[in-house]
């Protein structure tokens, strides 16, 4: 025991926990590091190409209903129409997912064209976290930053958690670290939309501190209301399910279905800019009993 | 120079790590059961300890550890340091009294991935997160038995590639 307490590989252990926990408390503190930045320079591109890849598999296989000769005839034509296609083929490959986002890209920014946004592709979805984030294949060389809000066409997603120099992490808003501001279109009430692990098991997510008198029904249409600046106004967020009463005081809560299927988007838009961004960044979880207030 | 193997081996499982990173990281590779998808790289890592001295296998816990913290978006550290010190001790474990085998290798796989998961548990999600019973129950129990049935298929490549590559010195 004394030998190994002396020896050059229990030193070795030693500086090991001493450098990582210096790593720790360096990353927890300063968000971002130098180490996350040059791994995601070498991830990243390994981890585009075997997403592609992935997707295009799992498009191959998805044939159903298909005979045996209706499956040779495809062959036969698709390998005549790969020859003749084959020069060209990576090229439009490309055109096509960039045209396909810039598409998507324009009929968000015709909805609210003070918004400036760059798109994304969802490059990697990590097994270890429980509330199905992800990471998108552009950081701040792309001119994202922490905080930036994360879209589809069909309404938020989620909000940019950390950014480095080629990729960047997306809390969704099935995560408990996200909460959103938000309103009902029809009957003008705020909420804060939040989640925790039950729900975000279904898929759902909740829109708390509602009063005990809420008008909310099903059906109603929820979205941000902008306040705190942390999320433009009027993003679609879902729509409600149904309203139940609080486990743990007089008011109530939504649940509201998203309108975007979070735990599986591959394409978004991340908001680098807005009006009204950062306007007011002191909103927090306003707690039960000053729910109405804060809750805006 | 002298032992070339050794270091072409070296090269090999931070290869390996860093496709296992990959494979685990792309959304619908590995279809979802109960919700939750293997970690590929936590095995890997606790089986290359089992083939290698303590220093070097803890070097490859502290990338796969690495590679974890960078995928998962906490702090850089937490798993690079669980798994560089659990790596260490299995090292020292397996040469010390362990034989190296399919059963020793599933029962490390067993002791490391549950405590790499039981101290993510404890650490990201119950000082932080509600209804964490619940978690365990829906999250870290079914991504940990689902994990451990690559410890086998892992423990097979790895062997093969120590036993194609053995080291001149024979560690």
């Amino acid at each position: 025991m004394r030998d190994f307490l002396k020896g050059s590989s229990f030193k070795a252990l030693i500086i090991t926990v001493v450098v990582l926990l210096g790593l720790m408390i360096y990353t927890a503190s300063a968000g971002g590091s130098l180490i996350a930045s040059i791994l995601g320079f070498v991830s990243t591109p390994m981890q585009s190409v075997a997403t592609e890849v992935t997707d295009n598999v799992v498009e191959f296989l998805d044939l159903d209903g298909l005979s045996k000769d209706e499956l040779k005839e495809m062959v036969t034509a698709l390998q005549d129409e790969n020859s003749r296609l084959q020069d060209r083929l990576i090229d439009y490959t490309q055109v096509k997912q960039e045209n396909e986002r810039l598409k998507v890209q324009l009929h968000i920014s015709q909805q609210a064209p003070e918004n400036e946004m760059v798109s994304a592709s969802v490059i990697g979805r990590d097994p270890n976290d429980p509330f199905s984030g992800f990471s998108i294949g552009i950081g701040t060389l792309s001119g994202v930053s922490e905080g930036d809000p994360v879209i589809t066409d069909k309404g938020l997603v989620g909000i940019v958690s950390r950014a480095y120099a080629t990729t960047s992490k997306v809390d969704c808003l099935l995560s408990e670290d996200v909460s959103v501001a938000a309103v009902s279109i029809d009957k003008q009430e705020s909420g804060l939309i939040g989640c925790n692990i039950t729900m975000a098991s279904s898929g759902l997510l909740r829109l708390s501190y509602l009063t005990s008198e809420t008008a909310l029904e099903e059906g109603d249409i929820i979205t941000t209301s902008g306040a705190g600046g942390v999320y433009p106004a009027n993003l679609k967020i879902g729509v409600v399910q149904s309203v139940e009463k609080s486990e743990t005081d007089v008011s109530k809560y939504a649940v509201v279905r998203p309108f975007e299927e979070l735990a599986s988007v591959k394409e978004v838009q991340v908001i680098v800019s807005f009006p009204g961004q950062g306007e007011d960044d002191t909103v927090t979880d306003p707690g039960p009993e000053d729910s109405e207030e804060d809750g805006e | 120079m002298r032992d070339l193997n050794r270091i072409i081996r070296s090269l090999a499982y931070v290869l390996e790590l860093l496709v296992l990173f990959m494979l685990q990281e792309t959304p619908g590779l590995f279809p979802p059961v109960y919700g939750v998808r293997p970690v590929l790289v936590l095995p890997a890592a606790a089986v290359i300890a089992m083939l290698e001295d303590e220093t070097r296998a803890m070097a490859f816990g502290v990338i796969a550890g690495l590679f974890c913290d960078f995928g998962y978006s906490g702090m850089l550290g937490f798993h690079a340091l669980v798994m560089g010190v659990l790596c260490f001790g299995v090292s020292l474990l397996v040469q010390t009294y362990l034989q190296i085998n399919p059963v020793t290798a599933v029962l490390v796989g067993i002791a490391a991935l549950g405590i790499m998961f039981g101290s993510q548990w404890l650490f990201f999600y119950y000082f932080r997160y509600s209804s964490p019973g619940y978690a365990l129950k829906i999250h870290y129990i079914p991504k940990y038995l689902y994990t451990l049935i690559f410890v086998p298929l892992l423990y097979l490549l790895n062997k093969a590639l120590a036993e194609s590559l053995p080291s001149n010195s024979g560690a």
